[in-house]
């Protein structure tokens, strides 16, 4: 046996066995020679050490450098070091192009919230327009041009090789082809306008992930325009929406949210609007409907028509166009519900319903569903007489999304060699088109690909240029997404990096002149002098105009919309008729809050939990309880789903309330080039698509589905407990922690949530709050739960990221969080929301246990946390009965992805008014003392006494719904001390006798209670 | 019974390496109390400007260069613009104000040494201190005697709630004056 000390000893390596035959190493055993050694003795060493360790001391002061203060040198005239100011936006993060006040500390943005005077966001921003702003200072943004190989080129090398690209391209007659989304600007609709002057063989292709296209098919089939009027919400009393998430993800949600919810404010009027949906999707709406349910989206039409037939054929209510008799008289209601499964007597309340709200009742489609959906709920409208609630305005289109027809043709060309520029302006075609259309492969044939982004992305990985756009903030620009709304953006940042916005770069190229920071912002003004202004007749300069207009925002413009024209009826026939599958079919949902997958990068927003589910960083797809078991699997476990198109495979999660034999997955997750955050969160859907899904819907029939034997792990911010077990069961109803009833019994009844009190018992003394005692009431029929106010809170309080590993250990940092709870069934399960955050208990809990009394109480009410101070514990969370205490296991910028958030220029996006907080510290909801304490000191400059209405807490200003309010319960007129008066306010646990400071709104639902026949 | 080393190291030089030690960190805390607090702490600027000459001698308002005390949470350390409101025409010719005409034109910007600093998590605002009347030597000294300014207070939680809690006696000059808040939320958030 032989034993070997190395590899190199065991293979006998040269060298090896010559080293082993003597007994020390070469050297060791040479003569000593003093000669050889240092000149310098011990002596003179020590002395040298010491001599130059008293020179260090010396050199040395003993006071702490405090850093620099750098003054400008010529401060600009509106900015003070410590104010903040605002200017006036527009968001682009999505089509809704809401308009937003960007709030900005020497010179940097630092949070944003709605501009109240835009028509028709009021105000207010969703989750995306609240964390948009962690989008500018991402540091994966790109940061100069790249080129072949991702060298980094100069712009000027770029736009000569570009413009002589496209000048020899036009010659020779080749196509030049651009990529973008819907536009929404009068002046880049001009811009495109003069690219296609310049350069003839330019061809504008646009697409949307999410888009309304099926509608606006079905509405200009029908009308002849593609403009669609605007709808009233808030004058609906009964609305069906038919796969519709208008409260999540579709539409002008900022708009709808406010209008649905401002029918449900019981201190306005106990006259609520009603709610049906029937769905598949267990979506943000269906859990907020007061009717729900459940079908499969392939029967919609079907449904539709089943609905006409009931309504006109049968109530005789209105007259059926004779050019759709022929499907409707093939279907009955009876028939559909029998064949669907679905409960005919409640159905026939349904139609009741709509009947008895003449011009009040509204059907909504959903944008997923086809156009000959859409079409035949526009007759259904028509014949409930919905018109009514059609406002003047309509939607304004620049740019009709391009077919699937044409998208094929041009993939077609491109791979013939016919295309020679292709330019991706800010559009990630690679990641977005269905991969059966080929667009990548078809990509290299382009000899020069240009790709404008803000970070990279599939597409630019793979073009010949990759050139760096700014953010929105950085850039110019003007919006027309309504009749006589115009609206403008402006940058309020100095670039960061060496880039150009998109229009800028296209401007350049049109060869007329050099780049200049200000090119697109003389064209922009050039095309409002030149082109609307003088339409407008304003009595001013078109300075004068212009700078109120940046100033404002916003501005209103007298324009009518063309009125709505007699249905051509026999459209309805030609449009493609869907076939209902028998087997499985697959749904897919806009994402909450990764858009089209754009915001994959950002942490905030892939951290929001999904407002059903509360699974953060994945999509899944969502399967039914029953669907399930047939599969034989359960949430965690992948499955294969297999469509005409293609393979993927994901995880399986198993959702209350779906439709039976329904997949539903959400798109824009499954990025695979998005940053060190975005890249591999979730599953593409690509793979599964047709031709055509993006701009026919989001219905596909699957063709198999298999059980891979892999499980996998989605996290959640809340599980949901099992349904089932008999102690866990509506525990949340039995402990008081939501309190719901029914409008019928609240008008029966008022006090219906009072009969029982519980009995308090105390053991502290009660402590006077004289003056302003803060206090928070959330009136949860208005509350959507759409997260806003958690991404508002995350900007406004300096919350960390802390990745889906951290989530899965609870230690999610979020102050305020939406509680979800399910009751009823697996099946058809009822739903209910609640935000939770610091409930400022008068006894709190926490106090009490805080060994070095870190947590105490102020003056006014506020549960306050004192981060120098805190060691540690954890007592306090652990003595918390709402479980609203988030402790730093970690410095998360530190930990998360090798301190992604901690390089520059992560740290301007902090709020400098709020304490960042480092490991080892207790935090949780402040009530926003710092907005407390400005308006406090602003209150005392005026001298004058601060009243309640003069804080807006970072969650009440983003609540599209308004369901949040916050103020002074010490004044009897504050509309917070009449929540808490109200028949219907409660605490939380309120036998705990903690005393909260948040009162809860009993949720009423508006269900129908008229007997069913039969 | 003989003495063992044992004894004599825990009996005697256990005892004086002890006293000696907890001594010299009594002292040396003692001693160091001011350079911790930043007491008496006078870097050296980037332009040797001499508060004594404008302040004291000139008698310049601390106003007229520190606009932002009386409306923001910070003093400001002035604009180079705001020096060369005079600086344009008077004593051009001195080095230090030829520095400060360099870094004008120049436009790059100079690096003022922080003097004064509370902790990142406490939140001081100069407006509210200043509105009410609390003059400015009252946390910084006699600046206008300084020719390198230098740090006066300890402005430690201490000094702070020493004002906060008894500001008609610390105050006595400013009529009328309450005591300020003294719940933690008010510094610290």
């Amino acid at each position: 046996m032989s034993y070997w000390r190395s590899l190199r000893e065991l293979h006998g390596e040269q060298g090896v066995t010559e080293q082993k035959a003597h007994e020390f190493m070469a050297g060791v055993t040479d003569k000593f020679d003093p000669s050889e050694l240092s000149a310098i003795s011990r002596k003179q060493f020590l002395a040298m050490l010491t001599a130059s360790a008293a020179f260090a001391a010396a050199g040395c002061t003993d006071y702490r450098d405090k850093g620099e203060i750098v003054p400008y040198t010529k401060r600009p005239e509106e900015v003070i070091p410590g104010i903040a100011n605002y200017y006036a936006s527009t968001c682009d993060a999505c089509a809704q192009s809401c308009g937003i006040l960007i709030k900005t500390r020497e010179g940097r943005p630092v949070k944003v919230d709605g501009n109240p005077d835009h028509p028709i966001n009021k105000g207010k921003t969703c989750a995306i327009g609240q964390a948009h702003i962690l989008d500018l200072y991402d540091p994966a943004r790109l940061r100069q041009p790249r080129g072949k190989e991702n060298v980094p080129v100069r712009w000027s090398d770029v736009d000569v090789a570009v413009i002589d690209a496209l000048r020899r391209a036009s010659a020779a007659g080749k196509e030049i082809a651009l990529i973008s989304h819907a536009v929404h600007s009068p002046s880049v609709r001009r811009l495109f306008d003069d690219f296609k002057k310049k350069y003839p063989t330019a061809s504008f292709y646009f697409y949307d992930v999410n888009n309304s296209e099926p509608r606006r098919t079905a509405w200009e089939a029908l009308t002849g325009s593609a403009e669609i009027p605007v709808i009233r919400w808030e004058d609906a009393n009964v609305i069906l929406a038919l796969e519709s998430d208008f409260l999540g993800t579709e539409g002008i949600t900022m708009e709808q949210i406010r209008s649905f919810a401002s029918r449900r404010d019981i201190m306005k009027s106990p006259d609520f609007n009603r709610l049906y949906c029937v769905e598949s999707a267990m979506s943000l709406t269906g859990a907020n409907s007061d009717h729900r349910f459940r079908l499969r989206p392939d029967a919609q039409r079907e449904f539709v028509l089943a609905l006409l037939n009931e309504i006109a054929t049968v109530r005789r209510v209105g007259a059926i166009p004779a050019e759709v008799k022929q499907f409707v008289e093939s279907t009955s209601l009876k028939k559909f519900a029998a064949r669907f499964e679905l409960p005919l007597p409640q159905l026939m309340r349904l139609v009741d319903d709509l009947l008895r709200h003449p011009e009040k009742s509204l059907v909504v489609a959903g944008d997923v569903l086809p156009a000959s959906v859409h079409a035949a709920v526009f007759v259904l409208n028509d014949i409930l007489s919905a018109r009514r609630l059609y406002a003047a305005e309509t939607d304004v289109v620049y740019s009709r999304l391009s077919s699937s027809n044409a998208i094929e043709t041009m993939v077609a060309r491109m791979l013939s060699g016919a295309v020679a520029v292709i330019i991706h302006l800010d559009t990630n075609p690679v990641f977005h088109f269905p991969a059966a259309i080929g667009y990548e492969a078809a990509l290299k044939n382009v000899p020069v690909s240009v790709c404008m982004s803000r970070g990279e992305n599939e597409t630019s990985s793979v073009c010949t240029y990759s050139l760096p756009l700014h953010h929105a903030y950085e850039s110019w620009g003007d919006f027309h997404v309504r009749t006589g709304v115009y609206s403008f953006r402006q940058p309020v940042i100095a670039p960061l990096y060496d880039t150009r916005q998109k229009e800028a770069v296209l401007l350049t190229w049109l060869g007329t002149e050099h780049y200049s920071d200000s090119i697109y912002r003389q064209y922009l003004m050039k095309h409002w002098e030149t082109e609307i202004f003088p339409a407008l007749k304003r009595p001013v300069g078109f300075k004068s105009f212009w700078h109120a207009a940046l100033h404002d925002g916003v501005i209103a413009v007298n324009e009518i919309a063309p009125p709505v024209k007699p249905f051509k009826i026999a459209a309805v026939a030609a449009l493609p008729q869907p076939h209902v599958a028998d087997g499985y079919t697959l749904l897919l949902t806009g994402s909450h809050y990764v858009g089209d997958g754009r915001f994959a990068g950002n942490g905030w927003l892939q951290e929001l939990p999904h407002p059903i589910s509360k699974i953060v960083w994945d999509n899944y797809a969502a399967l039914a309880p029953m669907t399930a078991k047939e599969l034989g699997v359960a949430s965690n476990d992948m499955i294969q789903v297999t469509t005409v198109a293609g393979t993927q495979s994901l995880p399986v999660f198993v959702q209350p309330g779906m439709a039976e034999h329904v997949i539903t997955m959400s798109m824009g997750y499954g990025r695979w080039h998005a940053g060190p955050i975005g890249t591999g969160v979730g599953t593409a859907v690509a793979p599964l698509l047709q031709k055509d899904t993006l701009m026919a819907g989001g219905v596909v029939p699957i063709t198999g589905v298999k059980k891979t034997g892999v499980t996998y792990e989605l996290v959640s911010t809340q599980e949901h407990h099992a349904l089932d077990d008999a102690f866990l069961k509506d525990l949340h109803l039995k402990r008081n922690i939501i309190c719901e009833g029914t409008v019928e019994l609240y008008a029966k009844d008022p006090e219906f949530l009072h009969h029982e009190r519980p009995q308090e018992m105390s053991i502290t003394r009660n402590i006077e709050y004289a003056g302003v005692k803060w206090a928070m009431a959330i009136d949860l029929n208005k509350c959507v739960a759409c997260n806003a106010c958690v991404a508002g809170c995350n900007v406004e309080n300096n919350i960390p990221v802390v990745g889906k590993d951290q989530v899965r250990r609870g230690r999610e940092m979020q102050w305020i969080r939406i509680d979800r709870y399910y009751a009823g069934t697996p099946e058809a399960p009822t739903l209910s929301h609640q935000p939770m955050l610091c409930q400022h208990c008068d006894n709190a809990p926490c106090e009490n246990v805080c060994p070095v009394v870190a947590t105490t109480h102020s003056p006014d009410g506020l549960n306050q946390m004192t981060y120098n101070r805190c060691v540690g514990t954890k007592y306090c969370s652990n003595n918390c009965p709402y479980k609203v205490r988030r402790f730093n296991f970690y410095n998360f910028r530190h930990e998360l992805s090798d301190g992604y958030y901690e390089q520059d220029p992560v740290g301007l996006v902090h709020n400098p008014e709020v304490t960042v907080r480092s490991r080892g510290v207790m935090e949780k909801c402040s009530f926003c003392v710092q907005r407390i304490m400005e308006a406090r000191q602003h209150a005392a400059e005026q001298g004058r006494s601060l009243a309640g209405s003069d804080v807006h807490t970072a969650c009440q200003a983003a609540c599209p719904a308004e369901a949040i309010v916050f103020g002074d319960m010490n004044d009897p007129s504050s509309s917070v001390s009449h929540y808490r008066k109200h028949n219907l306010g409660y605490n939380v646990l309120e036998e705990v006798n903690a005393r909260p400071n948040v009162t809860y709104v009993a949720r009423l639902r508006n269900v129908d209670e008229t007997p069913v026949n039969g | 019974m003989k003495k063992s080393l044992l004894d004599y190291t825990l009996k005697i030089r256990l005892p004086i390496f002890l006293f000696v030690a907890v001594l010299s960190f009594i002292l040396t805390y003692f001693f160091s109390r001011a350079e911790r607090d930043g007491v008496g702490y006078a870097p050296q600027q980037p332009i040797a400007f001499s508060h004594k000459l404008h302040a004291g001698t000139m008698g310049i308002d601390c106003k007229y260069c520190h606009t932002g005390v009386t409306v923001s949470r910070h003093a400001t350390i002035p604009a180079v613009s705001v020096c060369m409101n005079c600086h344009s025409v008077v004593r051009k010719a001195k080095p230090e104000i030829i520095k400060l005409t360099k870094a004008f034109e120049s436009g790059v910007a100079l690096p003022w040494k922080r003097v004064h600093k509370v902790p990142e998590y406490v939140y001081f605002n100069h407006s509210v201190h200043v509105n009410k009347g609390v003059p400015c030597a009252q946390c910084h000294g006699k600046v206008e005697a300084m020719d390198v300014v230098s740090q006066v207070s300890e402005l430690t939680m201490a000094s702070c709630i020493n004002c906060h809690r008894n500001a008609p006696q610390v105050l006595a000059g400013i009529p009328g004056i309450k005591n300020g808040p003294d719940n933690c939320a008010a510094c610290h958030r």
